[in-house]
């Protein structure tokens, strides 16, 4: 064990400050969401009640938190196998004999606790790919050490969707953060970017414009590989573009389609005059693949999502076919509340579409629509502010360390922390699709503050030894 | 490195892109902002009392009755209730009580948390008995409604009625009425609805998702009482109009009664009509208002200001007047009468056999054709012969001023102006005009039509002796700050000397005393009258009275119409005669009351209708 003197030294008191504030507004906003307006006066505390259970667990994180950063730095390293693998069983037994609430069999519930092994999931999957990754044979240009770090984080992600809890596993997808860091092709990344893209953009604009737009990039392409690309040809181009993009917003994209395709052949041609196969033969097996994914999307939309999920992606790019009273109830009555917050909020305690429990789920998923309804913008601005500086800090952190392991658990942990962050606040606007998961440290649910507080009380703990080593 | 600026990158620009939305729901998005207050606030309405109606004498005739609506908000009904019992308590059926309960939920207007209309109009009889089990009955409110009610089963012209709102009065008036408001259709109802009808008040109740009360918003700051409407007192005189209503039953016709010193309607009836009690808002209504539509006499349309008749005789006393104001005759003017008057030498009327008419008021007493007709010729030729349209336009304005050819009322929306012709309504069928073309005029016959109401101001104008006030039915609003119009106060002079009124006024009273209104005489009251036998082309003559008593300082002026009932002295001067002396003595004197009787059972209907 480290002597204490050098704790205080190398200890990261920003980082500390940052996590107890996001605690401490947590408190105070679950307070405000459970708050009912029939409470007025005195508050009826007992310690089964939403708010008691709260301070326990709250209590508990703390200690634990405390605890875990005396644990020794290397028992994280040496340890991290063991503890992914006791979290894979927990996991695996939660679907055995957890309890099941709201349909998911996500919980262990004992002394009227519920406990949620999700969470610590994230803990042992992010020791786990940490561990692998720092191992100085692995490679991630290898392509089998790619399939074995994904098979870390894939496992447990599996496990929860079998709960279901697609919420909790789509967290997982988090890890490629640290993949991309720790040297995954960004090429990868971009592939992946466009063909979700192209998924969800051939459910929300007709399917020919969306092959108008494919045919558009292959051309283009075609044209930088034509090595007379002269002036007549170029301008036939540039106005067949011009014209493409006014028809994708009339009904004219069918005839554009045939003008463009037309052009393909056109260009195709040249291309094979001059002699150049190999360009080809990427460019239309790849516009195919795209244009089969574009067409077969909606067919893998209503055949492959279950209808909630069906719902929740039309909430967020369809809202016109949502039923306002059932699927996009949530989302409206979030934005209403966070509207009528106005510049400077209600006031603590008296937001009334919080008090007249207007908003579903508004102390776990939805609490931020407390903040914004109650603090207002200033409110949001801070607690959005205080999550920036906390993630940025924990990059430093990241990058700070002389070890492979605490780098890559720390980026590990800011990629957890910034998917909750932004899918969580984006989900209470509309701005993403409704995916129930916590704002960390903020929404009431015991487990998830105390696996945080054991990321955080980790990160620490690896970071106060980055002197000693 | 550079790694890991893409890293930060992707949190401060996710991070931005959070804060614009934030910042664009919060300050930018003031639509929705009206939506988010309305999630939370129900706006509940006060319904204000309707201002009630009073007579000239403090008599009750309009107060309001109570009506329910029962109201519900479909999550809080509880499925186990007893609803055969809840149906019977309604007096509904159970196909009712699912289709009312259960509404289009999938239609965004409807929410299962927000209380609808469940039934409307619950009397308060039965709505007594279902309040005993409303316990019983979670999920269910009833909300009280003012009807109207009537004290008296007369004047149903004059109050008029209330009902709902239609969506096309919603469209005239967009902000001052809501779906499910009463406003008044016709009579004072209509009239003076802005003053009767208060203003509604508004409670701000904040509720739960749930559609559960849990407090007034803002403490109740924004809250306001519902105020009531003010009382409006009638000019009407309750007794002498039911007297009225008894009179002309079972015939067809109009009475207007006005006090002549201020104008004030004292009994305004029209006949046939109908018990205001039977279209008050309750179940039946529907029913009656067929019935009253369908009935071929039309008791809806009000003779009083509605129908236009040619005045008769009674036009007489203008015709001298406006005579002796031009100067072209003297009260003391003799003109021969032989029983014919002969208007040119192919066209000769008749006259009735009469003594002779020595002045004017011997004329008026004996009603002579042939003196009025000559009269109303020197008026026109007053120009000279040639100059008919002139002299013709000359006397137009003196009609004028007697308020012939215009509406007249204050307090009605649908009266008729009648009709008074001038030159321009002749130049084409007689291009060149002369007197004898148009001396029908001169005895009320011909192209002049006169409303019940112009009559009863002609006789308030000869009691005043050439002025008059504007008839109005309206004489204050309780507690109201505001006074009647200029109109309703000030006097209208009809520019002629009041000395010209002496020998018309002797004449009114001979007519009375030994003339053709004998029957219209009372013991003690002289009375002055003038009756009149309209021709009526498409059956018996109508027949009117004009009177006013008592000849000085006179205290009521009358003009009673019944249609189709024969000359003037047969019904219109005995019900006149009465009313007079129901108003002036209080009681009919035992001498009358045969005449009363014979008077009360006389049916002039159309046979096909009588009973």
């Amino acid at each position: 064990m480290a002597k204490p003197i050098a704790h205080v030294k190398s200890f990261d008191w920003l980082t500390l400050v940052l996590y107890l504030s996001l605690v401490a507004i947590g408190g105070l906003m679950i307070y405000a969401a459970e708050y009912k307006v029939d409470d007025s006066g005195i508050f009826h505390f007992t310690w089964s009640s939403a708010i008691g259970k709260q301070i326990m667990w709250t209590a508990i994180s703390l200690a634990v938190f405390v605890v875990t950063y005396f644990i020794d730095s290397k028992f994280w390293s040496t340890f991290a196998y063991p503890i992914y693998f006791i979290a894979m069983v927990l996991l695996v037994l939660v679907l055995l004999v957890g309890s099941t609430i709201k349909g998911s069999t996500s919980w262990f519930s004992f002394f009227g606790f519920s406990f949620q092994p999700a969470e610590f999931g994230k803990v042992g999957a992010a020791l786990a790919l940490a561990s692998y990754l720092s191992y100085h044979k692995t490679s991630l240009k290898v392509t089998k050490h790619i399939l074995i770090s994904c098979a870390i984080f894939f496992f447990p992600a599996m496990l929860i969707l079998l709960q279901p809890d697609a919420g909790s596993a789509l967290v997982f997808m988090s890890f490629f953060i640290i993949m991309f860091r720790e040297g995954l092709s960004p090429y990868l990344y971009l592939i992946m970017f466009c063909l979700i893209g192209l998924f969800l953009g051939s459910l929300v604009i007709p399917i020919f414009s969306v092959f108008l737009i494919l045919l558009l990039i292959a051309n283009a392409f075609l044209i930088t590989l034509l090595k007379d690309n002269s002036t007549p040809i170029l301008l036939t181009f540039g106005a067949v573009l011009i014209v493409s993009l006014i028809a994708l917003f009339t009904n004219l994209a069918f005839e554009l389609l045939i003008v463009n395709i037309l052009i393909f052949i056109a260009f195709g041609g040249m291309l094979l005059r001059q002699g150049k196969f190999k360009p080809l033969f990427i460019i239309i097996p790849t516009l195919l693949f795209a244009g089969g994914l574009a067409f077969s999307s909606l067919y893998m939309f209503e055949n492959v999502l279950e209808p909630h999920q069906q719902d929740r992606i039309n909430v967020w790019l369809r809202p016109n076919l949502s039923d306002p009273q059932g699927s996009l109830y949530n989302v409206r009555q979030s934005k209403l509340a966070i509207v009528s917050g106005g510049l400077k909020g209600k006031g603590f305690l008296n937001g009334t579409l919080t008090k007249l429990n207007y908003v579903p789920e508004q102390s776990t998923d939805f609490i931020f629509s407390t903040i914004g309804e109650e603090q207002g913008l200033l409110g949001a601005f801070g607690i959005i502010v205080i999550f920036v500086l906390l993630m940025l800090r924990i990059t430093v952190i990241a990058e700070r360390s002389r070890l492979p392991f605490g780098r890559i658990f720390s980026y590990g942990v800011a990629g957890i922390l910034f998917f909750h962050f932004f899918i969580n606040i984006g989900m209470t606007m509309g701005l993403v699709p409704v995916i129930g998961i916590p704002l960390p440290f903020i929404s009431k649910g015991g487990t998830s503050l105390l696996a945080f507080s054991i990321l955080i009380a980790i990160i620490l703990r690896l970071d106060s030894q980055r002197f000693s080593l | 490195m550079e790694k890991t600026i893409y890293i930060r990158a992707t949190i401060i620009i996710s991070a931005i892109i959070l804060l614009l939305k934030v910042a664009q729901l919060q300050l930018f998005d003031s639509r929705t902002r009206t939506s988010a207050q309305a999630a939370a606030l129900s706006k509940q309405v006060q319904y204000p009392s309707r201002g009630l109606m009073f007579d000239r004498n403090g008599n009750l005739l309009v107060y309001n009755d109570a009506l329910y609506d029962i109201l519900v908000v479909y999550n809080n009904v509880n499925p186990a209730i007893d609803t055969a019992l809840f149906c019977k308590l309604l007096e509904i059926d159970q196909d009712t009580y699912i289709k009312r309960l259960n509404r289009d939920w999938r239609n965004p207007q409807f929410s299962k948390n927000v209380e609808f209309v469940f039934l409307s109009k619950v009397s308060s009889k039965i709505y007594g008995r279902f309040q005993e089990h409303l316990f019983e009955f979670p999920g269910f409110r009833a909300r009280l409604r003012n009807v109207r009610g009537y004290q008296f089963p007369g004047a149903a012209h004059v109050l008029g009625f209330i009902n709902e709102v239609d969506q096309s009065f919603l469209d005239n008036h967009p902000d001052e009425y809501e779906s499910g408001d009463f406003t008044g259709i016709t009579g004072l109802e209509n009239s003076y609805e802005k003053e009767l009808r208060g203003a509604k008040g508004y409670k701000y109740i904040l509720k739960d998702n749930l559609g559960r009360e849990v407090g007034p918003y803002e403490e109740g700051r924004l809250d306001s009482s519902a105020v009531p409407g003010y009382d409006l007192i009638t000019t009407l005189d309750i007794d002498l109009q039911m007297y009225a209503e008894q009179l002309m039953k079972n015939k067809i016709g109009g009475i207007v009664g006005i006090e002549p010193s201020s104008g004030e309607i004292l009994c305004m009836q029209s006949s046939p009509s109908w018990d205001p009690n039977d279209l008050t808002i309750h179940k039946y209504r529907t029913e009656r208002f067929e019935e009253l539509l369908k009935d071929t006499l039309d008791p809806f349309f009000d003779r009083t200001v509605m129908a236009q008749y040619p005045p008769g005789s009674i036009f007489k006393m203008v015709v001298g007047l406006i005579a002796l104001q031009e100067e072209v005759t003297h009260p003391n003017q003799f003109i021969s009468c032989n029983g014919t008057y002969h208007n040119t030498k192919r066209d000769i009327r008749k006259c009735r056999n009469h003594p002779a008419p020595y002045n004017m008021s011997i004329a008026l007493q004996y009603s002579c054709n042939s003196y009025f007709f000559e009269l109303f010729k020197n008026v026109v030729d007053k120009y000279g012969y040639n100059q008919a349209e002139r002299g013709l336009d000359n006397f137009h304005n003196y009609l004028k001023n007697f308020g012939f050819g215009a509406t007249l009322s204050l307090d009605h929306f649908n009266e008729k102006p009648g009709f008074i012709p001038d030159s321009r309504f002749y130049s084409k069928t007689h291009p060149n005009l002369r007197s004898p073309n148009i001396v029908s005029l001169g005895i009320g016959q011909g192209e002049l039509q006169m409303t019940n109401l112009q009559m009863a101001n002609l006789a308030a104008i000869l009691a005043n002796r050439g002025s008059f006030i504007t008839p109005h039915l309206l004489k204050s609003f309780r507690d109201a700050p505001q006074k009647l119009s200029e109109k309703a106060t000030s006097k209208r002079s009809v520019r002629i000397a009041e000395h010209h009124f002496i020998p018309i006024i002797a004449g009114m009273q001979e007519v009375v005393n030994s003339g053709t209104g004998r029957s219209a005489k009372i013991d003690g009251i002289q009375v002055c009258g003038k009756t009149g036998t309209v021709e009526n082309s498409h059956g018996k003559d109508h027949s009117v009275f004009l009177a006013f008593a008592p000849v000085e300082n006179p205290q009521i002026a009358l003009a009673v119409y019944v249609e189709n009932s024969g000359g003037g002295s047969r019904y219109a001067a005995p019900i006149a005669g009465l009313l007079i002396e129901k108003y002036l003595n209080k009681t009919i004197s035992i001498s009358k009351e045969p005449l009363e009787q014979r008077l009360l059972e006389t049916n002039l209907l159309p046979s096909v209708t009588a009973p």
